[in-house]
Formats: structure tokens, C-alpha cells, sequence
């Protein structure tokens, strides 16, 4: 698992990489939690590159969602694939996030 | 070699005895001597004052008649002075003297010459007492054949004013004894000398006196008169050659001493027989001194053979030793190539040669296996060892049942089992693709399997090896899945003695077996455990252990498959690799199986966080089967009781600020299979899943 954070004129985006499952969640809690700083503006998390994701890692989406909501900025899902698609549609995040094609 | 060291040894214990005797020697003449001249000193001070007291005594006793003759014969001066005025009553002063003084025996007054123109010229009235009829005679001394005036008694008496003991003499006139005189002057009444006054005494009391110190055998105590004459001595003269101690005592007024010589000979008479008897002893100590060292060194030289025998029978038992462990095969892991075994053994011997004895080998796909302990220790112990070891691949080489083949060793062990040695024995053949393990237990400990609890090996006990030709036994079986193991030991691993007897026990090796580890480390740590918890205490008989680890697929089925995971968060990505087999042997797609596996994960992750308390180690098993129409998944644990499924169901319709950050895994579990089911069985979590197809 892998995540690549790039900011430019206010826009904040992260690549993520890989399965982002239970271990790899905790590794890299850190660095999704150092978005919740730039939550005021608008976030991009381009998962066109997202494999997998557990429950550990919806946890992160939603825990940076909830930043967002309080300081007034957006979070943008970019390129889900279609599993990952059908594991939003399960848990209701769809309806939580601006999902981007 | 071996005679010359012999042979210097006895060569420095002669020498070490000869100076222990010549020490022991000379410090005993060296006491001995010191003793005798101490005690000797002793004795010639304590019979000096012995001696002196005596003769002081003596003394005293002379001095006392002494002093009575003078009295007597001063009291009555003044008789004498006023008789000499009167010529008539002359005789009465001598008679006076002699009749009112016991110790007086006669006395005279006897005139100076001249001194009264009146009378003849010599005057000289004698009293003397009668020996026999204790009368008193009147004599006159004033013969021409006497001639008193001539008289030593007379003349010294004249001169000396404070009177004059004569020399003893024998008394021929009188008294027919010897005698000494005290004389003393009368002056008349002008002052002119007028008369000698005497007083006589007998000295045979004198010689009663000196017999009487008599202090030790041999000694003589004499009295000298003031010339140099022996008055009395009791005993013999001293010898010439005799030494003597001689004490001498002066005897005032008479100028007579009192000397005792004590012959050297009876002075240290008792001294020199102590001294006889304390060198009598001395050298009958040194005699048995060095009888005492004979034998020791003798035994010194039997102790060295001995020792030396030891020895080498030592340094036999050790290669004998050392040649029974090179018969176990001791390469670990033993088959390195092979993934479903995992397979270790270990022997540790006590100090003897042991009867331990273990084997293994793969033949046909199977593990021949064995453990056993030979009763008894030692070398016979170690030849059955050999022989049983022997007779395992001997018959284990052509023949496939193990009850088959313990019947065989049996028989062979009794016929030949002269000694009455027996084996307790354990042997098993496990088929590595299948999983089964067929075995035979004759008498050995029941071995330990390792599932998901720890538990005896069901084993009929049947009879050890080579006591009973013909026995009949019995094998039995037992299907081992992916996972399981298999424990084996000997006594010596439970019975293993600390200093204080107590014994490692079952439940410090359960302790053990509680943690999985790999074989070759399970026996380290069993090894480890039994170590420190032994101590310095010797390990009193061997102690083998087997460990098999089966990490085979197992007979259970074409569609089952296990996966055992550690309560370690990190172990979810071969949680991935086993469903990503699974899926693509049943040919799903590449979302139905990250699905699946997301599913499993949820339920799994679950187990690792929360089943078992913080920093302790669990496990967790998941057991899946490929159905043709369905895959069912078990994940079971053995935390702390906990149903998943009673978990209120998320509700995805709330809005951002409104939805919980965590409770959506079991959510998912739910949404993605087709049918979930939790129970609570043989204290372990068990949640069962499928997923149609």
C-alpha cells in the first residue's frame, strides 16, 4: 500500500496504491490523518489505483469525511473501481462522498 | 608409564611417612625433655623446702632443751651465789638444778680453785639423777684423777659470761651416755668469778630426734658438733660416688648443724619412673605411628589402581556412549525439502549410558517413527538400546504394520531377554498425504497431540517389549489434519529431578507445549525448561523427545482447507494468498474473490484484535470447504466467548456527521455471505460462513 499527497492551489490530492487492508490501513493512518489539516479546502483521493479496501480503511475515508464536515471543505473520491464501487454501495458510502469517475 | 608413576608415588609417600615419623620423634623427645627438666626443678624445690621445714623442725625441738638446760641452770645462779657464801650448803645448788629440770641430768657446781682459803682447793659437788631409780646422787668431781679445772666445760665455762655448751662427749662417771655440758660462771658478791655452774644433758634423745627425719628412703641427717664431729646420723654414710642434695640448718648456742643430704637417686626417684613410662608410650606411639602409615600408604597405592581402573572403565563407557548416540540420527530438519513434515527429535543422555532410544525414516511416503526406554541403566541397558534400535529397521524395512512390527521385535526382545529387560516402547507410521498415523504403544507413555488443546494420545497400554513372546498387539489410528503434532518423550523428560527431588511434571511440560512453535524450537524451549528448572541437580536418567509437526493437506476431503494464523494483525496477508488459492482453483473472478476475501478478513481481524487479551498469544484456525455449489469458511478461536453476529446491524442511512466510525466489519461479513452462524463449542468461538456460488 502505498499513498502519494500532492497540493496545488489549494487542492489537496492523494494517490492511493495497493490493497489497503487491515495492516496496511494501520500503516498508513498517518498519512491519511495528516489530510484532516487541509479538510477545509478540497481533498481528492484518487483511488484509481485502489485494489482493495477493508473495513479499517473505509474507517480512514470516513474519519477524514467527518474532518471535512466540520471545517466546511470537500472530500472527492476519484476512479473507484467497480469492486471497490460495490463495497460502498454495501456500506452506504456512497451516498457519504462526491465519487468522481 | 603407568609402573613409573606407580612407583614415584609410593616413592613420595615412603618419604612423606619417614618424615612424619622423625617430626613426630623429635617433638616428643623435645617435650619430653623440656617435661623432665621442669619437673625436676620442681621437685628439687619442693624438697628443699621439705627438707629446711624438717629440719627447722628439728631444730626447734633441740632449741627447746637447749633453752630449758640454760634456764635451769640460770635460775639458779643466785642459788649458787648465795650457797657459795655459806660452804656447807654447797651440793644442794647441783641438786637444785638437777631435781627441779627433767631434761637436766646431772649438775655440778664446781669451785674456782683458790677461792675460798677455807675449803680444799677443789670443791665441786655433782648432782646426777639416777637412770633407773630416778634419785638424785650427791658425787664430788673435785678429784686429782678428773681434774675439773682442766675440764673444757670449766675453762670455756669461766670465760664465756653468757655460758658455753661443751662438745658431746661420752659420760663415763655418770650417766654412761653421751652428754653436752652448758656452763655458766657465778661471780660472789665482789663481782670476782667464783664458780662454774652446769647443767648436763643427755643426747639420746637427740639421736630419736634426727632418726625421726626421715624424708626419703635413702637419705641421712646428721648433727655436727661446732667441730665438724657427727653428734648423730640416721642412715648411712652418703657414698662416695652418690650426688646428693645436701640442706643444712645451724642449731644457735650449741653451734651444732643439722644437715640432710637426700641421694639424688630418691629425690627424682618418681620423676624418672614417670619418665620411663612417658618414653614407653612415645615409642610405642611412634611404632604404631608408622604401622599407621604402612597401611595408608598401601591403601594409597590400592586407591591409585583403583582410581585408574575407573578411569579407563570411564572413558570406556563414554565412547560406548558416544557410540550409541551416533546410532540416532541426529541431522536437523531431517528432511529439509519436504513442506508437510516438520519433524524434530532430540536426546539428551544422563551421565551412564542410558537405555534411550529413538528412530526415524521416510519410506513410501510414510514416517517411520519410534521412541523407547529400556529398563534399568548401564551397559546392559545400552545393549538392548542397540539391539531394539536394531530390530526396528531390521523388520520395519519390509514390514508395514506397526502392530505387525512391535510383535515381531517383541518376540525377538523375549526370546533372547536373559536379564529381564524390558522396553517400553512407542511406534507410529504416519501417512504424510493423507494425514493418518497408525501406531502401536507397548508400555511407553501415552504421547501428547497438539490440535487446538492438548491432550494424551488415546493408547492401548499393551505389555513393554520382551516380557511376554506371543503378546498380542493392538494398533491403532488417528487422522492428523493440517496443523496438528504430535509430542513423544521418554520418563526422564516428566520425572527430570530438581535438588530439593522435586519433578518437572506434566504441567510445566504443558506449559511448555501451550505456545506453538516450530519442532526444533518447541524442544529447545522443553529443554530450556527442564534445564532451569533441574538446576545443578545431575540428570539421572536420558531424556528424549520427538516432535511432529504435520503440515500436510490431510485425508479430510479434496475441498478442505486450513489455514492457522497467529493473533498478529500482520498475518491477514496470508489470509489473502489462502483465499486467492482457494479462488483460483474454483475459477472465480478476480472481484468475487477480493469480495470473499474481504468477508474473511472482516471476521478474521476481528479474532486477531479482540478474541484474546492484550500481548497474548492465540490462535486462529480457518477451516474452509470447496463445495461445488458453495464455499463454507469456519473461523474459530479459543478468546474469550464473543458472537459477532449479536451486533446491532449498522444503519447506512445516516447521514456523515451521524455515522459511527467503526462497526461496519460484521456488516460486511453479513452483506457479502449468504449465511452466517456463530457457536459456542468446546470453548471455542466458531463462525461459520457460505457463500453460494
Amino acid at each position: 500500500m502505498n499513498i502519494t499527497i500532492e497540493k496545488e492551489d489549494g487542492l489537496v490530492t492523494a494517490r492511493l496504491e495497493g490493497r489497503l487492508d487491515t495492516p496496511a490501513s494501520l500503516e498508513v493512518a498517518p498519512q491519511m490523518e495528516s489530510l484532516h489539516e487541509d479538510a477545509g479546502g478540497t481533498v481528492v483521493l484518487d483511488c484509481g489505483k485502489l485494489e482493495y479496501i477493508s473495513s479499517s480503511g473505509l474507517r480512514l475515508f470516513l474519519s477524514l469525511r467527518k474532518a471535512a464536515v466540520n471545517k466546511g471543505g470537500t472530500v472527492i473520491i476519484r476512479g473507484i473501481s467497480n469492486e471497490i464501487r460495490q463495497v460502498f454501495i454495501m456500506t452506504g458510502f456512497l451516498n457519504l462522498f462526491q465519487i468522481d469517475d | 608409564m603407568q609402573r613409573k608413576r606407580d612407583h614415584t608415588a609410593t616413592g613420595i609417600s615412603i618419604q612423606a611417612g619417614l618424615m612424619v615419623v622423625i617430626v613426630a620423634a623429635a617433638t616428643l623427645a623435645a617435650t619430653s625433655f623440656i617435661q623432665g627438666y621442669y619437673s625436676a626443678e620442681g621437685i628439687k624445690r619442693e624438697a628443699s623446702g621439705r627438707a629446711i621445714s624438717e629440719l627447722e623442725g628439728a631444730r626447734s625441738d633441740i632449741m627447746d632443751i637447749v633453752n630449758q638446760a640454760e634456764a635451769a641452770v640460770r635460775n639458779c645462779i643466785w642459788i649458787a651465789q648465795w650457797c657459795l657464801e655459806r660452804t656447807d650448803s654447797l651440793y644442794r645448788v647441783p641438786e637444785r638444778v638437777v631435781m627441779d629440770n627433767p631434761v637436766v641430768v646431772g649438775s655440778t657446781l664446781a669451785v674456782v680453785p683458790g677461792h675460798r682459803q677455807d675449803k680444799p682447793v677443789l670443791v665441786a659437788p655433782y648432782a646426777v639423777r639416777n637412770l633407773v631409780s630416778g634419785k638424785i646422787q650427791i658425787l664430788s668431781l673435785a678429784t686429782e684423777e678428773y681434774d675439773y679445772p682442766s675440764q673444757e666445760w670449766y675453762l670455756m665455762g669461766l670465760e664465756d659470761g653468757d655460758g658455753y655448751w661443751s662438745e658431746p662427749y661420752f659420760d663415763v662417771g655418770g650417766g654412761e651416755q653421751y652428754m653436752t655440758t652448758f656452763s655458766m660462771p657465778v661471780t660472789d658478791v665482789d663481782g670476782q668469778t667464783a664458780a662454774v655452774l652446769t647443767a648436763d644433758i643427755s643426747l639420746d634423745w637427740l639421736t630419736a630426734l634426727i632418726n625421726e627425719i626421715k624424708l626419703y628412703p635413702n637419705a641421712t641427717s646428721t648433727l655436727l658438733s661446732r667441730d665438724g664431729n657427727i653428734l648423730v646420723m640416721s642412715g648411712d654414710p652418703p657414698g662416695e660416688n652418690e650426688k646428693y642434695q645436701t640442706y643444712t640448718v645451724p642449731v644457735e648456742r650449741t653451734g651444732w648443724t643439722l644437715s640432710l643430704a637426700i641421694p639424688e637417686e630418691d629425690l627424682f626417684a618418681s620423676v624418672r619412673r614417670v619418665g620411663y613410662i612417658v618414653r614407653l608410650l612415645q615409642l610405642l606411639g611412634l611404632a604404631m605411628l608408622i604401622l599407621i602409615l604402612r597401611v595408608v600408604t598401601k591403601n594409597l597405592k590400592n586407591l591409585q589402581k583403583v582410581r585408574e581402573q575407573k578411569d579407563r572403565m570411564q572413558s570406556e563407557l563414554r565412547i560406548g556412549r558416544d557410540i550409541q548416540m551416533s546410532m540416532v540420527p541426529k541431522t536437523f530438519p531431517p528432511f529439509p525439502d519436504r513442506k508437510d513434515l516438520d519433524f524434530a527429535a532430540s536426546i539428551v543422555p544422563a551421565k551412564d549410558v542410558g537405555g534411550d532410544l529413538y528412530d526415524y525414516y521416510i519410506r513410501d511416503e510414510k514416517l517411520f517413527f519410534c521412541i523407547g526406554d529400556v529398563s534399568g541403566k548401564g551397559v546392559p541397558a545400552a545393549l538392548v538400546m542397540t539391539v531394539t534400535r536394531t530390530l526396528f529397521r531390521a523388520i520395519s524395512s519390509h514390514e508395514s504394520s506397526p502392530a505387525r512390527i512391535v510383535s515381531l521385535m517383541n518376540d525377538s526382545l523375549a526370546e533372547t531377554n536373559e536379564n529381564e529387560m524390558f522396553v517400553t516402547f512407542f511406534l507410529g507410521e504416519m501417512d504424510l498425504v493423507s494425514g493418518r498415523l497408525v501406531y502401536c504403544n507397548a508400555g511407553h507413555n501415552p504421547p501428547l497431540i497438539l490440535t487446538n488443546a492438548i491432550c494424551e494420545l488415546p493408547v492401548k497400554p499393551n505389555l513393554p517389549l520382551g516380557v511376554m513372546s506371543g503378546f498380542p498387539y493392538e494398533e491403532q489410528e488417528l487422522d492428523f489434519k493440517y496443523d496438528d503434532a504430535l509430542f513423544l518423550y521418554t520418563d526422564g523428560l516428566t520425572e527430570a529431578e530438581n535438588a530439593s527431588a522435586e519433578q518437572f511434571g506434566a504441567k510445566r511440560m504443558d506449559a511448555v507445549l501451550h505456545r506453538r512453535r516450530n519442532s526444533i524450537e518447541h524442544l529447545k524451549a522443553m529443554q530450556a525448561a527442564v534445564d532451569s528448572f533441574v538446576g545443578d541437580a545431575p540428570q539421572s536418567d536420558d531424556l528424549t523427545m520427538l516432535f511432529i509437526h504435520y503440515l500436510g493437506k490431510g485425508n479430510a476431503g479434496k475441498g478442505e482447507r486450513h489455514l492457522v494464523l497467529e493473533n498478529n494483525i500482520r498475518q491477514i496477508t496470508l489470509l489473502a494468498d489462502f483465499i486467492e488459492d482457494i479462488g483460483q482453483e474454483k475459477n472465480l473472478e478476480k472481484s468475487q474473490i477480493n469480495s470473499i476475501n474481504l468477508a474473511l478478513e472482516e471476521a478474521v481481524t476481528n479474532v486477531i484484535l479482540y478474541a484474546y487479551p492484550k500481548e497474548t498469544p492465540g490462535k486462529v484456525y480457518i477451516d474452509s470447504l470447496l463445495r461445488e455449489d458453495a464455499l463454507e469458511f469456519v473461523i474459530s478461536d479459543s478468546g474469550i466467548p464473543f458472537d459477532p453476529t449479536a451486533a446491532p446491524k449498522a444503519d447506512i442511512t445516516l447521514s456523515v456527521e451521524e455515522r459511527p466510525i467503526g462497526g461496519l466489519g460484521i456488516y460486511l461479513v453479513r452483506q457479502i455471505m449468504d449465511e452466517v452462524h456463530y457457536v459456542r463449542e468446546d470453548g471455542m468461538n466458531k463462525l461459520s460462513m457460505i457463500k453460494k456460488l
